[in-house]
């Protein structure tokens, strides 16, 4: 399960980045207007299975600027890390480690 | 039945180290009391703090891995909202996750095996073998490096 995943990933992240849209417009921009690059859960990529509330550099990523949660379907975690990374961040918030709003 | 906890704490920052280590002793205390023991403890010293806590904007961060009952983190929980140094706690329970975590990373690394030798290669892997992406040691020093910079 996690071996596809993965081999999905590494295609997708080498295809090209998001920048690469204008250069890509050819047959393919006319068929679907906007090329978006495949969205791969960060978790289950790079394999991070403890997501801790103690490890900040891992969750701010997840909480812009509004210090709100990144939406799934903006970030591409799956739903089960997406659980995990929200109970994570809700105990960071808890203990200041995370802001809950800015400003 | 004994289970694992994870007990961390904002002590105010007027607090004087003293004060913190005494802090720590009660803990042990009510721990010892109720048939528990503190398997760690870990100051991570003074952080700012990401939102205003009352007039707080830093605070001395304490974790501490409890081995112990309900009953005692109950305690511990009731005697840390009374104290006047602390500003925050939190109480997480930490086994059942890791027993979770531990049997995820073993099922990835039984698979990944079970795949190699399908493949004719050895169930290791060889130094220096494969691009980046084939890395099977989960626990890579990333998270580890993560960490120290933290504290």
């Amino acid at each position: 399960m996690n071996g596809s995943k993965r081999s999905f990933g590494g295609g997708g992240g080498g295809r090209g980045k998001t920048g690469a849209q204008g250069a890509q417009q050819g047959k393919d921009g006319q068929r679907r207007p906007m090329f978006r690059r495949r969205k791969v859960c960060k978790f289950c990529a790079d394999k991070i299975d403890d997501i801790n509330y103690k490890d900040t550099k891992l969750l701010m990523p997840f909480v812009p600027e509004r210090a709100k949660i990144l939406p799934r379907r903006i970030s591409g975690t799956c739903a089960m890390h997406q659980r995990k990374l929200r109970t994570a961040i809700m105990r960071a918030r808890q203990l200041a480690l995370i802001p809950y709003t800015a400003e | 039945m004994t289970r694992k906890y994870e007990l961390v704490y904002i002590v105010s920052p007027e607090a004087s180290d003293a004060q913190v280590a005494e802090l720590h002793t009660q803990v042990e205390q009510i721990a010892q009391r109720l048939a528990g023991t503190i398997e760690k403890t870990d100051n991570w010293g003074r952080r700012k703090l990401a939102y205003e806590i009352g007039p707080h904007k830093e605070g001395t961060y304490v974790l501490e891995t409890i081995n112990g009952s309900g009953e005692l983190m109950k305690e511990i929980d009731r005697r840390l909202k009374v104290s006047d140094l602390i500003i925050r706690h939190l109480v997480v329970r930490v086994d059942e996750e890791e027993t979770v975590i531990e049997r995820v990373r073993n099922r990835r690394t039984e698979t990944m095996r079970r795949r190699r030798v399908a493949r004719g290669l050895p169930p290791d892997r060889q130094p220096g073998e494969g691009q980046r992406g084939d890395v099977d040691d989960d626990r890579d020093d990333r998270f580890d490096l993560n960490e120290g910079l933290e504290r």
